[in-house]
């Protein structure tokens, strides 16, 4: 079997394709605990005539509409950055979609709509809502983590959109892992339980496409397919704090996948300290990382596909204690003002707790039907802020384009900063709104690209890393990340929609009542008519029936 | 009462014949012509308290696809989410009944339509196959002449219509004109048209192309009623037409030679409350001798050749473009993930 | 004096309402400001065109890109004396209404001295001397300077003020016999709200009928030199915004095709929400065709020795059938109006038209308030009251034209209404 195994491996070697499953585990005391599940196919070839390992539908869609990068998140809750921290990922929720061209694509929006249509059908969600009234091209905030080729104006090529309404669930689920090699049969997608994976606080799955370097001098590259999952679980739900495999996704783990060169699980105990506890079992080793001024304690776990069950846990050793939650260096809110439904603002705080001064990226992106104005943007109630570096503004258009706006913002050390835009309510067609529009409507969330000068509480991978294993002892000068705020959800005013008969009946008729006395005033003259005597109402009745006799 | 009386006959046969038995077709079986199956399953009613309806269609999802017709071939609309409801207690299940006993959901479910995309017009475009360029496969009807069509719609009707998200409805001209609209197109082969909703016949009446077998959950004038009500989750949790259908589904397998007629027959008026209407003239064969498969299933007559064919004779694939393409070596490079270049004064 | 000092307390009026406290709410509603006019967009089109953002690539300002210049200079040097220059421009624009009413006096007086002998005998004391119509004159001035419609769109700072100023110029001038200004007035009035296109006919009839001479040649002469310069102001607009002629979609394109339905007093914004989509081009032509081209051909033909009627009458209609009306508009022909003060006692519904005027105007903004703000009410009850609105408008319209008529008819053939003894209604025929 071990023998088949590394035989299999080796054959799949040998086409340049390689399979990587890897788990992060992290607590985030006091409540949560947080799981990040990553699925990395690195793929040789970019024409996809066969493929042994990677998502061929995939590829297809990548060669077909020519993509360069490619992301795609489907959410459903709100990371709190300032309890949990940073995840690996961030991603807005709902879904969001964001992906550069290749610089030979003639007609990118359209090619842009062609692979939202085509997404939309892969992973059973309602991408093919993307249109031009919804897509920016972020000029500042994103930017490819893949390689491109140098001397190449890559934001225009870029397209994002988001959908905050969209909902997710095993629909979802169900063809995303039917992508990866062993499906749910074998290895740590056997964990993806959808009931289990759908009881908590947010959940998170992805794809992510982009081009890595292959060679030393990064001539040639490989096609990285990353399937992210991230989890958060309420120890509420689990029902205790000692949490186990067993209790996350209802069975342990049953092996890694036989295709997998590497599958491998961190489980971060640097909280170990402050909240003792008990491995179980005892991890391979243990790993010591020092990044950025934040020294880490990772256990990591080397899975074999030959393992029987495993049932990784965690053991309190003492009574639950509260501790103070000391917030991230840099964290953010966002909420809608005003009262009534004619006027209103959106509110984003940046808090910075940092001793340094941090740059950050706002993107705000409001709806065609939430239309912003500039001139109402105040950053801590200054129309002309010294703390904006660059700005770029595209106006929105009704039902073509939304509103974009992004600010580059150095944020003094240890600060609040607010910004603040008005925007004016909308009154839409009756049929544009949708079926439950006193629902409310959702505004997406806010992009917001940190340049952070520590790594505490960071854990994404650097841009060169691959592996999980490359955030060890990485330090860097600056530690770059993208987050997303929470959305917010404002109700527009409606009209009575039972009503369209009746109102274009009665406005016709005003425009009637106008047109009636000016057309007999215009057409006909005024002349003496002889009358009778004007008759009481008793002779008109017997008037009436006298003719009736007759 | 005589077609009865042949379906008692079939239910006798099969429990009392090996399994092996079913391998072998009936002859009267192996009439039906149509070489595909296909399943439209729509459920048209949003909102919370119209769990049932979600329950209803994933009760016909489960069995169509236990019983053969992959996932490609199901068009499966649900217009709004229900299991992953922040209301429902118990996330991504839905169930028949307040045991728990069958999660419709289950693990493996692909929805085609969802949430806003589940409109009167997605619905006809999708069965006349006017479907605008982009569409994904997923979310076309693909048939042909050879097609057998499934169609099921749940949610709330009226005497002549269907609405659709509470907002905008398809009446019973426009759907038996889509329909016409296919047999000319030739989309189908056969169409088994059922429907849970009030005054569910309605629907049916106004259908006038060949081929179409119908049956309704309530004539005009009569209301669907639902099953029960879990106190867990607070609403009511299945149609009573549709509880029995799955009760009656659940014991068909792929050999299964159960007829139509006995499905027609499934919710008497004392278990449904309501009278199941059928419509059997515009169907050209006996119910009583289509095996419930040629809709439900994906069951096709299997013709074993003895003749040798030779399979090395492959056409050749044609090489990409890309690959007769010499490749330029060009350097490429990780960007900066932040706009270095615009903020002044930073080292870097 | 008592003029001088009806201006000073209008003025004060105006500019202690600017800098009121609740001036936002002013400034802000929907009954004074449309997508067209309000101060918040112009200010907000100022702010992208100074940071080099074209902003008619987005959907926030619909002015003409002479005014964006004109306010962007004004906002940048003296955003301080804008207030003070709202004020005066309203002022002066009830100025001219004045000089305009008094011009028209003469122009009155001197038909009616023609007309002397087709008049009946009884009805010779029906004839206005001197002292009536200097009266309706002062009038016309107070009705714009204290008419409560007038006041607060001043005191929200809409562009409508600068176009009733325009408007008012163009009258002015057309009445004085000043028919190259008159066509540069109007002009710009129409350049910066299409609607008031209408106004040429009036104007080349009472220029013809002011400078005697060529009746044909005037016309020609006026509609010619109009033509020029709408084609010179749309040129120099283009040339503005780089010789890029796409503001048109922002400016005139946005008021023909209405895409904004906030609500506003006029009836297009509720029939085009209930709209069906495959009907909406049927009725927005049919809609802007009504407002636009219907009623000046009848009524020129019908009115054309009455130039001054036919204009008070077409901006009025013009005023309760455009897209995105206010009540500037409005207050700007009700201020007109007084010069008919002698047809008023020919007028029938005057009682329940001034009483749908304050009703509306008092049930328009609780209705508002109930629908957007406590959610107690909806679209329905504001619609209903710009509906009665519009019709209370359509009927002192009428009204007007039909006591004209009737005027005209009692002029000629004295009051009794009798026929050969017996009596007699008046009717159509």
């Amino acid at each position: 079997m071990a023998f088949c195994i590394i035989f299999l491996t080796l054959i799949l070697g040998a086409f340049g394709e390689e399979f990587i499953e890897e788990i992060f585990i992290k607590p985030l005391p006091p409540t949560h605990l947080y799981s990040y599940f990553q699925f990395i196919t690195l793929v040789d070839t970019e024409s996809f005539v066969h493929s042994n390992l990677a998502p061929r539908s995939i590829g297809e869609v990548i060669s077909r509409f020519q993509v360069d990068e490619l992301h795609m998140t489907l959410t459903e809750g709100q990371w709190r950055h300032s309890q949990w921290g940073y995840p690996v990922l961030d991603a807005a929720p709902g879904a969001e979609l964001y992906a550069w061209f290749n610089p030979e694509v003639k007609d990118i929006d359209l090619e842009w709509r062609k692979l939202s249509a085509t997404l939309s059908g892969l992973f059973c969600a309602s991408l093919n809502f993307i249109d031009s009234f919804n897509t920016i091209t972020p000029q500042m905030a994103l930017w490819p983590t893949g390689a491109v080729k140098s001397n190449l104006n890559v934001t225009t090529l870029l397209r994002y959109a988001s959908l905050p309404r969209e909902i997710v669930c095993t629909e979802n689920l169900t063809p995303w892992k039917k992508l990866l090699p062993c499906e749910s049969s074998r290895g740590f997608s056997a964990l993806l339980n959808s009931r289990m994976i759908h009881n908590t606080n947010y959940h998170s799955i992805g794809v992510h496409v982009r081009k890595v370097c292959a060679s030393e001098d990064c001539t040639e590259t490989k096609l990285e397919i990353k399937q992210t999952v991230a989890l958060v679980y309420d120890y509420k739900i689990i029902g205790s704090n000692d949490w186990s495999f067993r209790k996350l996704f209802g069975h342990g783990l049953p092996g890694a996948c036989p295709l997998a060169t590497s599958s491998i699980i961190h489980v971060d105990i640097t909280s170990n300290t402050s909240y003792p506890f008990q491995l179980s079992p005892m991890p391979d080793k243990v790993v010591q990382s020092r990044r950025g001024g934040s020294d880490l304690k990772l256990a990591v776990y080397e899975i074999d596909a030959s393992v029987e069950m495993i049932n990784i846990g965690v053991k309190h050793s003492t009574k639950e204690k509260l501790s103070v939650i000391i917030p991230p260096p840099l964290h953010f809110n966002r909420y809608v003002l005003g009262y009534g439904k004619e006027f209103g603002g959106i509110v984003t705080e940046l808090v910075n707790n940092y001793w340094t001064a941090i740059d950050v990226v706002v993107l705000e992106n409001a709806p065609w039907w939430l239309p912003i104005q500039l001139s109402s943007l105040r950053i801590n109630s200054e129309a002309e802020s010294k703390l904006v570096k660059s700005q770029y503004y595209s106006p929105g258009r009704s039902r073509q384009k939304p509103y974009h706006l992004e600010l580059l913002l150095k944020l003094p050390p240890r600060s609040t900063t607010t910004i603040t835009i008005d925007f004016e309510f909308v009154f839409l067609k009756w049929q544009e709104y949708p079926p439950d529009a006193n629902h409310g409507f959702y505004i997406g969330s806010a992009i917001i690209a940190a340049n952070l000068p520590t790594a505490k509480n960071y854990t994404s991978l650097p841009v060169t890393g691959i592996n999980y294993h490359s955030t060890i002892n990485a330090s860097q000068s600056w530690y770059p990340a993208v987050f997303r705020t929470n959305g917010a959800m404002v109700s527009l005013p409606t009209p009575d929609f039972s009503m369209p008969y009746n109102v274009i009946c009665l406005a016709c008729t005003v425009v009637a009542l106008a047109f009636g006395p000016l057309h007999n005033i215009c057409t006909k003259e005024l002349i003496l008519k002889p009358v009778g005597t004007p008759l009481s109402l008793t002779q008109k009745i017997l008037n009436f029936f006298k003719r009736k006799k007759e | 009462m005589w077609w009865l009386h042949i379906g008692c006959i079939f239910i006798s046969l099969s429990t009392f014949t090996p399994y092996s038995l079913g391998v072998e077709i009936p002859e009267k079986f192996q009439k039906s012509n149509h070489t595909n199956n296909w399943a439209v399953l729509v459920d048209t009613s949003r909102f919370w308290f119209n769990y049932r309806h979600v329950a209803n269609v994933l009760s016909i999802y489960r069995s169509v696809k236990r019983l053969g017709i992959p996932d490609s071939q199901i068009i499966l609309m649900i217009s709004d989410d229900m299991a992953c409801n922040p209301r429902n207690p118990r996330p991504a299940t839905i169930f028949n009944n307040a045991h728990e006993q069958i999660n419709v959901y289950g693990d493996d479910v692909e929805v085609d339509y969802r949430g806003y995309e589940v409109s009167v017009e997605n619905f006809i475009r999708l069965l006349t196959g006017r479907v605008p360029p982009d569409t994904p496969r997923s979310k076309q009807l693909l048939t042909d002449e050879g097609s057998n069509i499934l169609i099921y719609l749940t949610g709330h009707g009226g005497d002549g219509f269907l609405k659709f998200q509470d907002s905008e409805e398809v009446t019973s001209q426009e759907l038996a004109d889509a329909l016409e609209q296919m047999w000319q197109k030739r989309r189908y082969n056969e169409i088994f048209f059922i429907i849970d909703t009030c005054q569910a016949s309605s629907m049916y009446e106004k259908f006038y192309s060949p081929n179409i077998l119908a049956t309704a959950s309530s004539l005009v004038g009569e209301d669907s009623l639902s099953h029960h009500v879990d106190s867990a989750i607070g609403v009511y949790i299945i149609d009573r037409y549709t509880y029995y259908v799955l009760e009656f589904l659940e014991n068909v397998h792929t050999n299964s030679q159960k007829t139509m007629t006995e499905f027609l027959a499934v919710c008497p008026k004392s278990a449904c409350l309501s009278t199941v209407g059928v419509r059997r003239d515009l169907f050209k064969r006996d119910p009583s001798k289509v095996p419930i498969t040629d809709f439900f299933g994906s069951v096709r007559p299997v013709v074993i050749t003895t003749n040798t064919i030779d399979i090395m004779d492959i056409p050749k694939r044609k090489k990409t473009e890309i690959e007769n393409r010499t490749k330029v070596l060009e350097k490429r490079k990780y960007l900066p993930q932040f706009p270095m270049h615009l903020v002044q004064g930073s080292t870097q | 004096m008592a003029v001088i000092v009806k201006y000073l307390i209008a003025g004060l009026v105006r500019y202690w309402l600017i800098h009121l406290d609740y001036w936002q709410t002013i400034a802000n509603r929907v009954e004074i400001a449309t997508p067209l006019n309000s101060w918040k967009r112009l200010v907000e089109g100022v702010y992208l065109y100074d940071h080099n953002i074209n902003p008619y690539e987005g959907d926030s300002f619909h002015e003409s890109p002479i005014m964006l210049v004109i306010f962007h200079c004004l906002l940048k040097r003296v955003p301080y004396l804008l207030p003070l220059l709202f004020t005066v421009l309203d002022l002066l624009t009830a100025y001219l209404l004045y000089q305009t009413s008094k011009s028209f006096m003469k122009i009155f007086i001197e038909s009616q001295k023609k007309q002397k002998n087709d008049i009946a005998d009884e009805s010779k004391p029906m004839l206005l001397n001197e002292t009536q119509l200097n009266e309706a004159t002062e009038y016309v001035l107070s009705v714009y300077l204290f008419n409560p419609y007038s006041v607060l769109n001043c005191a929200g700072m809409t562009t409508t003020v600068v176009q009733n100023l325009l408007v008012a110029a163009s009258l002015w001038n057309a009445s004085n016999g000043r028919g190259i200004l008159a066509c540069i007035f109007i002009a710009l009035a129409t350049h910066q709200a299409l609607y008031p296109v209408l106004l040429i006919v009036p104007i080349a009839i009472l220029l013809a009928d002011v400078n005697k001479g060529c009746n044909k040649c005037s016309y020609i002469r006026t509609l010619l030199a109009f033509v020029l310069c709408w084609g010179f102001f749309i040129y120099i607009s283009a040339y503005i915004m780089d010789g890029s002629y796409n503001y048109v979609h922002n400016t005139y394109g946005f008021i023909l095709t209405v895409p904004d339905l906030k609500p506003n007093i006029g009836l297009f914004w509720y029939f085009f929400t209930e709209m069906f989509e495959h009907f909406r081009l049927l009725f927005v032509c049919a809609f802007q065709i009504n407002a636009l081209a219907l009623y000046v051909v009848p009524l020129t033909l019908r009115f054309k020795k009455e130039p001054v009627l036919l204009a008070t009458v077409l901006i009025a209609l013009s005023t309760i059938f455009r897209s995105y009306p206010c009540i500037g508009d409005v207050g700007f022909y009700l201020a007109l109006l007084p010069m008919w003060k002698h047809l008023f006692t020919f007028m029938q519904q005057k009682f329940i038209v001034g009483c749908a005027f304050i009703i509306t105007s008092a049930l328009g903004p609780t209705v508002w308030h109930l629908w957007i703000y406590s959610g107690s009410a909806n679209a329905n009850f504001f619609f209903g009251v710009t509906l009665s609105f519009a019709t209370a408008q359509i009927f002192l319209i009428t009204d007007l034209l039909f006591a004209y008529i009737k005027r005209e008819f009692t002029l000629k053939h004295g009051s009794s209404r009798q026929v050969e003894g017996k009596p007699a209604k008046l009717v159509l025929r």
